[in-house]
């Protein structure tokens, strides 16, 4: 009896300890990267754009890579999703459930995920350069759209799977064919959680510095069009962070706080988002 | 035992995958009547239920042989509408499955499917169907919230009527009134009582107390293969064979011992007869004898031949498309030739 009182409380202290290290580790670095962050941050980062070059900069701030991010980050997650639903739709509707080749989508989506973003970086360079693009925010987009569908698939995948059959049967036994179920009722029913695939998506592809390094490059100036190169956010912390430069070094803090802040809010955001549109949805 | 057949089923085999879950079931439904299907969890009720609408089929690794003629038309032909046929057949099933909308978008959600876009008239058959299952009173001042608060009673009267408003001449029921209260139960049996007049109504129950009061007509059904079927007053009152027998007295259905077995695959009547009597004249008294004869046969004299020869006839079963069994117990009878 005494024994499994120990084991008991052995294997609560470790979750415990591991609930502990995952918490504190995330409270450090929001930690760091205010105390680091916030005395450069000033109203000139988020309303100018870098005077003096982004690697020497010291004067201006980061108004071109919050303004690249954001546009960048949303062509992609909306890029991704016109991928997406379909091809989730498809595997969850229309294929039986272990068909061999929903299967092996599910397989080969899954192996995409684990991919590193850089070499999501070199393949879009490689595509870039056969259709003749130079770095831009389109070659960015579509490079940072490949990196975010395997994730935003499989997770709304994992979304419709929940989903009960005996609604899709409900919906079939009236006479409605695949399409007219998949968009009035499961769409419906799902929603919620769509909202936050592609939310974790978005996050994901905000926050991605190696697949834009060669895809879309960085400049100094305001995003203006799709076929001239984009500052981006993790790219411009990356060479702030670069510079010997203890002025610029900490104003590539203020620019991760800023990223976290826009990551923060999406979270945010995605949670109340969710909540509204549970209102029909069935428990 | 005259009726005008709605649904025809002949010779229809589903399995899932390597397991058979019905054996050539042929038989007939009868319209505007309530016909019940019972028998023991897992004998393949509901997979004759859903082969009706073709829901089967959305099941992995389902495959259906035979045919199921509904209104002298085969369903599982290439050429038919599944989503026509679908709205032929309201499905109520075992627990209310509501869809994530309004109370009203529920009950509206099929006419649009179909195509009835004017607000009026969806305004008015919505109202129609919500009084014809008796929720309207419950609901009226609530129309536009949602549906998955009702309770679960309500929900599945709310089914109903999402299920009458398209318009359909059957309604299958899969146990509806399973995950109910006694009461919600009790409207919805209601319900259907009064419903038969107008649709053909099939219903799986596993309660036999329902299907006394409701059912006109019982179909009974074990490990995939029918059994007996007929008219409710005389299968649940006069069980001609032994497994129906011992189910609706809820005994534990066994196979019987089969002490000797005998084919006469090809041969007619009544060189059939004499064979079996034959056979029978070497038995004890009480001991069991198979027969395997061509289908035709067994559904004919045969069975009731040995009947009056004083035998007792435990079961009719139909093995495959074209063979038959017929399962005799050796009583008094006396033989002559």
């Amino acid at each position: 009896m005494d024994k499994r009182r120990i084991e008991e409380n052995v294997f609560k202290g470790l979750m415990v300890f591991s609930t502990f290290i995952v918490a504190s580790s995330l409270v450090l670095i929001l930690i760091t990267i205010f105390i680091k962050g916030f005395p450069a941050l000033n109203l000139d980062m988020i309303i100018k754009t870098p005077k003096g070059g982004y690697y020497l900069g010291k004067e201006g701030g980061v108004l071109n890579a919050i303004l690249g991010s954001l546009i960048l980050g949303t062509a992609a997650t909306f890029l991704a999703l016109l991928v997406s639903l379909p091809l989730v739709f498809y595997l969850n509707l229309y294929l039986k459930k272990n068909s061999r080749l929903a299967l092996s989508v599910r397989f080969i989506l899954d192996v995409l995920w684990g991919i590193p973003s850089i070499v999501y970086g070199a393949f879009g360079f490689t595509l870039m350069v056969f259709f003749g693009l130079r770095a831009s925010l389109l070659a960015g987009i579509i490079t940072v759209a490949l990196l975010i569908i395997p994730i935003m698939a499989r997770s709304i995948d994992e979304v419709l799977k929940m989903i009960p059959f005996e609604l899709k049967e409900a919906s079939y036994a009236l006479g409605a064919t695949k399409l007219e179920t998949s968009i009035k009722v499961i769409f419906r029913q799902a929603l919620p959680g769509i909202l936050t695939a592609i939310l974790i998506a978005f996050g994901r592809g905000i926050g991605d510095a190696a697949s834009v390094l060669f895809t879309a490059s960085f400049t100094d100036s305001l995003p203006y069009s799709l076929f001239k190169p984009v500052a981006t956010l993790p790219l411009s912390i990356f060479f702030q962070l670069g510079t010997p430069f203890p002025e610029v070094q900490q104003r590539g803090y203020a620019s991760a706080l800023i990223l976290t802040v826009i990551i923060l809010f999406i979270s945010i955001l995605s949670r109340i988002l969710s909540g509204k549109f549970t209102k029909h949805t069935i428990k | 035992m005259k009726f005008k057949t709605h649904i025809s089923v002949k010779n229809l085999s589903v399995w899932y995958g390597r397991h058979q879950a019905l054996n050539n079931i042929s038989i007939d439904i009868p319209d505007k009547k309530i016909t019940a299907i019972i028998g023991p969890s897992g004998c393949g009720k509901s997979t004759l239920l859903k082969s009706f609408n073709r829901l089967v089929e959305l099941q992995d690794g389902a495959k259906v042989a035979g045919e199921v003629l509904v209104d002298g038309e085969d369903i599982y032909n290439p050429k038919v509408e599944v989503t026509h046929l679908r709205k032929k057949m309201g499905l109520l099933s075992q627990r209310p499955q509501v869809l994530p909308a309004s109370i009203y978008e529920n009950v509206a959600y099929g006419l649009r499917i179909h195509g009835i876009k004017d607000k009026r008239k969806l305004d008015e058959v919505v109202r129609h169907y919500l009084k014809e299952s008796n929720l309207w009173d419950e609901v009226k001042d609530r129309l536009h919230s949602s549906a998955s608060k009702l309770s679960i009673g309500q929900q599945q009267r709310l089914c109903l009527a999402r299920g009458l408003a398209v318009e359909p001449e059957v309604i299958l029921g899969d146990e509806p009134t399973s995950a109910l209260d006694p009461l919600s139960a009790e409207c919805i049996e209601q319900r259907l009582l009064e419903l038969k007049n107008q649709y053909t109504i099939v219903l799986v129950t596993h309660i036999l107390r329902q299907a006394r009061r409701l059912a006109d007509h019982i179909i009974f059904l074990y490990l995939g293969n029918l059994i007996e079927h007929g008219p409710a007053e005389e299968v649940l009152k006069n069980p001609r064979y032994l497994k129906t027998k011992s189910y609706l007295e809820g005994k534990f259905i066994e196979e019987p011992k089969i002490d000797k077995e005998l084919n006469l695959r090809g041969v007619i009547y009544p060189d059939n007869l004499i064979a079996a009597k034959l056979a029978l004249g070497d038995l004890q008294f009480g001991q069991i004898l198979k027969i395997i004869v061509d289908y035709e046969q067994a559904a004919s004299e045969l069975p009731k031949a040995i009947e009056h020869e004083g035998h007792k006839i435990l079961e009719v079963t139909k093995l495959d498309k074209n063979d038959g069994a017929i399962i005799v117990q050796k009583h008094n009878g006396g033989y002559v030739i």
